[in-house]
């Protein structure tokens, strides 16, 4: 072990943290040179003297002037807190007025479904070949404008102005 | 613990006092948090006076120390239900200690008023007349072994900020150099590399008073 090793691991030398084979080695190295042993004897005693200073205690109000401290912020916090709960009540409130005034709004422009105007469903004749109903009555097919679900078609149906094709079929063929 | 305390016909408060002084940092806050008022008193009495030591010998001022210790408190009690019950309190503490001390001597080094100040409060305490208790020693002797932990503590202060922390918490305070690590929020290489030199450079300054 050369004097720079010795160095490097003096700290975990002096906490006896030190695997035994590296022990060994920088105890042998202290019986070797005279330069590093003066040094560890140096830093051991400079240690022992640092770590036997007497231990300063708090002084005699501490505690009573920590507990008014606590005290104090306690009350802050508090103070924060129901701040807080203030402010998000009022934001809540706030926001429920808003929705709502939105909502009445919205449905004053609102249409009833009287209002709709509605596409004619337009009936159309079966092609030739269909099968032959046992009274003679006009065939309908109702068509559904494009775009409309069939369920609302159905409700809408009854509503809308129905024309019979068979009546238009008739009319352009004499 | 309250409802334990409850029970109790003799003394209540008492026997909660010494059920808290028997548990580990982990249970005492645990009983805080459970709503044991007692508990955060324990743990005051507990570290007060190492964080005291601590933050003193770091920032050289007794009483702007006790303040920050007050201050550590503080904080401890408003994030205590933050605090992550896996690791050490202490090491928690500590780091809080160790941050404000730092926030400490920054702020004395912006501010050369209160450097002023405090150089000022300490020669005043240097006009003391010098007492011989033992007239058969020599004079320059007894005044070394006098000022000796005046010479200790401003050779600590000698030594620069980063390599005093990790100094005083090791040879103080008795961390290890894993929890060195977590309160300064250094890396394990860099604790040992410090604590080396920390340890020589105090060896150094200290050396011409010891003989």
């Amino acid at each position: 072990m050369d004097c720079r090793d010795f160095k490097e691991k003096h700290f975990a030398f002096v906490d006896d943290t030190l695997p035994g084979i590296e022990l060994i080695g920088m105890q042998v190295h202290l019986t070797e040179c005279d330069v590093c042993a003066k040094q560890d004897a140096m830093v051991r005693r400079s240690l022992l003297l640092f770590r036997n200073l007497p231990s300063i205690e708090p002084s005699a109000d501490f505690s009573s002037r920590l507990q008014q401290k606590l005290n104090a912020a306690k009350l802050a916090d508090q103070e924060a807190n129901s701040g807080r709960a203030r402010k998000l009540a009022a934001t809540v409130a706030v926001t429920s007025i808003v929705m709502l005034g939105y909502i009445a709004v919205s449905l004053r422009q609102v249409d009833y479904p009287q209002d709709i105007v509605l596409a004619p469903v337009v009936a159309i004749a079966s092609a030739p070949g269909a099968t032959p109903m046992s009274a003679p009555a006009p065939e309908m097919v109702a068509s559904v404008p494009a775009g409309l679900p069939i369920w609302t078609a159905a409700l809408l149906a009854e509503q809308a102005p129905v024309h019979f094709a068979s009546l238009d079929l008739t009319a352009t063929t004499r | 613990m309250a409802s334990i305390a409850r029970k109790q016909a003799v003394q209540p408060g008492a026997n909660v006092r010494e059920q808290l002084k028997a548990m580990d940092d982990s249970a005492v806050v645990t009983a805080f948090l459970g709503g044991e008022e007692r508990a955060f008193s324990e743990l005051v009495e507990r570290y007060q006076t190492r964080l005291l030591n601590f933050i003193y010998r770091t920032i050289g001022d007794r009483e702007k120390a006790e303040d920050l210790v007050q201050e550590v408190f503080i904080r401890v009690y408003r994030h205590l239900h933050r605090f992550d019950r896996s690791k050490k309190f202490s090491t928690w503490a500590y780091t809080i200690a160790s941050n404000l001390a730092k926030n400490e001597l920054r702020n004395r080094s912006r501010n050369p008023l209160v450097l002023f100040q405090t150089v000022q409060k300490n020669w005043q305490d240097d006009d003391r007349p010098l007492q011989f208790e033992d007239t058969t020693s020599r004079p320059d002797d007894m005044y070394r072994k006098r000022h000796l932990r005046e010479i200790v503590e401003e050779s600590v202060a000698k030594l620069p900020e980063h390599h005093r922390n990790v100094f005083i918490l090791r040879e103080l305070e008795g961390k290890s150099y894993e929890e060195i690590a977590e309160i300064t929020d250094c890396n394990l290489g860099t604790v040992k590399s410090r604590l080396n030199r920390a340890r020589n450079s105090f060896a150094e300054i200290v050396a011409p008073y010891m003989k």
